[in-house]
């Protein structure tokens, strides 16, 4: 019987990063970077609806959940992008890769927000903040955070023009290590809350024992409240954790039930769900022996496909990308060969895995006719472009994929045509009575 | 016509049309901008649209038409401006 490893810990680091989606988007397009933008939201819903909007979007009384038209209604320069969830989950995928770097116990919830385990990394490096130093510098590698002038080796003249950018509060937005905040706290809730009260690119840390005093003087907003509860609690006169604690824990259960006592806790810091980490699987093998030793390279090619197409149905492989991926052949009177693909960008598509491994199929084939091939997938990546981070149930996730499939057309017609052509239709005012009003197009970019 | 490259791009926008009208004010010929008048074989429905009022005030009168050869347009006259225009049926 396997025994599933157990990893988790009480101590936590949140890490943080508001308007993840919007701020990978603006740092991909910064040209867009000072205009008032806002994303579709990546679902299908009718009408469309805006999803995250920047700082001068919200000036103008735009706001999330709105539909499209009333967006345009109150701010007609703004500028919408669809989304590209796959590009902001493969964002996201480094990041969480980076943080396991620091620990292997790391637990993304949502686009953005992400939890890594800290117990036992004192031996490491040293205290709290050691750690969030770690994490730092581990976020910073894979540009989510900016590294200080001494740390990037950047000149003085380069650091100026930079720190020109920082105050550009435009750009400053695009940048996600601009926002990159992180709590540190005994269980996920403290260090979540923490996280919220950090200073964009910098830190809050909840000493043990602490948690009682840290919580009592934060919003109500904190918990996690239905809208009804929120109401009613504030009806109340409850506005803080502290207020909520003070009332008596039966009163407050009687009120609202088990979720009431679970609210009550959780403001008391009496409750610390641990960081749950996932186990990085074990490496998978798919194998093939030929009846008759196989020289054709088209026919080697075409195992490969068969091999990682097998390796890929894996079910361990479910929720990770392969990053690495090797292929031997035991090859006539003994001899074998060997080749080794990292991936730059993980997948878990056979194309992309297995068109590194052909082309060095063609450079350096076998030496001699193969009798067996063996494909293994040996190092992986969390997070897949069929099962996201960002997407987890599979209808978000095939819609994701169609999208990167269009993308990728649209891209390829763009550099033949070389203007924009392919266009997006979206619903203003469907209902309006004149027509040139209901539907408008806004530019497809891939 | 787009507005900018940041902007939305209405889609079914009218085109400016001349119009000749019989003496009950019945569509004969309609001449788009380019290209030579052609005869209206019949007219189907028309309606009146009113709206923002409250503001800056629009009126027409839209009119249904096959044209000769069998081509289906949407006729509207701005009864503010007087001006006819053409717009794909939806």
């Amino acid at each position: 019987m396997t025994v599933t490893p157990h990893l988790a810990s009480d101590s936590a680091a949140c890490c943080w990063i508001p308007l993840f989606a919007l701020r990978s988007e603006l740092a991909r397009r910064p040209e867009i970077a000072s205009l008032p933008v806002a994303l579709v939201a990546p679902d299908t819903a009718r009408p469309p609806r805006v999803w995250q909007v920047a700082p001068l979007a919200r000036r103008a009384g735009v706001k999330p959940g709105m539909t499209v038209s009333q967006a345009i209604g109150l701010c007609p320069a703004l500028k919408l992008c669809e989304p590209d969830p796959v590009h902001y989950d493969e964002q996201f995928a480094r990041l969480v890769a980076a943080l396991v770097t620091v620990s292997p116990v790391v637990e993304p919830v949502e686009l953005g927000r992400v939890f890594v385990g800290t117990d036992g990394l004192e031996g490491l490096y040293g205290s709290p903040e050691g750690i969030i130093e770690a994490v730092q510098m581990r976020s910073a590698e894979c540009g989510m955070r900016k590294l200080p002038n001494a740390e990037c080796g950047m000149r003085n003249a380069e650091c100026k023009d930079k720190r020109r950018e920082a105050n550009d509060p435009s750009l400053k937005f695009r940048n996600p290590h601009s926002a990159f905040r992180i709590g540190w706290g005994r269980g996920k809730f403290v260090s979540w809350v923490a996280a919220t009260r950090a200073r964009p690119g910098s830190a809050v840390i909840v000493q043990p024992g602490e948690e009682a005093k840290f919580l009592a003087s934060q919003r109500l907003a904190v918990l996690p409240l239905d809208p009804d509860t929120h109401r009613r609690l504030l009806q109340l006169g409850v506005k803080t954790l502290g207020a909520l604690v003070a009332l008596p824990e039966e009163a407050v259960v009687s009120q609202f039930g088990r979720a009431g006592r679970r609210l009550w806790r959780l403001a008391a810091g009496l409750v610390s769900e641990p960081v749950v980490g996932r186990v990085v699987p074990e490496p998978i093998v798919a194998a093939l022996t030929f009846f008759t030793p196989v020289g054709e390279r088209d026919l080697l090619a075409h195992a490969l496909d068969k091999l990682v197409d097998r390796a890929l149905g894996d079910p361990r492989r479910s929720g990770w990308r392969v990053q690495v991926v090797r292929v031997h052949a035991e090859l006539e009177h003994g001899a074998s060969w060997l080749v080794e693909a990292t991936l730059k960008d993980p997948s878990a598509t056979r194309e992309h895995i297995a068109a590194p491994l052909k082309t060095q199929l063609e450079r350096s084939p076998p030496a001699g006719a193969v009798e067996r091939l063996v494909v293994e997938f040996t190092a992986f990546a969390p997070g897949t472009a069929e099962l996201q981070l960002f997407a987890r149930d599979a209808g978000a996730a095939a819609r994701a994929g169609r999208r990167r499939a269009l993308q990728s057309a649209a891209r390829e017609i763009a550099l033949r045509i070389r203007r924009p052509m392919l266009y997006h239709v979206i619903e203003v005012q469907p209902w309006s009575r004149l027509p040139e009003r209901r539907y408008a197009l806004i530019d497809f970019e891939p | 016509m787009r507005n900018g490259p940041d902007r939305l791009r209405a889609l079914n926008t009218q085109k400016r049309v001349e119009v000749e009208l019989d003496e009950h004010g019945v569509p004969v010929i309609v001449t788009r901008e380019t290209g030579n008048g052609k005869p209206i074989e019949s007219v189907g429905e028309t309606w009146r649209i009113d709206d923002e009022w409250w503001r800056m005030p629009i009126v027409r009168r839209y009119v249904e038409v096959i044209l000769e050869g069998g081509g289906r347009l949407v006729l509207f006259e701005d009864l503010m401006t007087g001006e006819w225009f053409a717009q794909m049926p939806t």
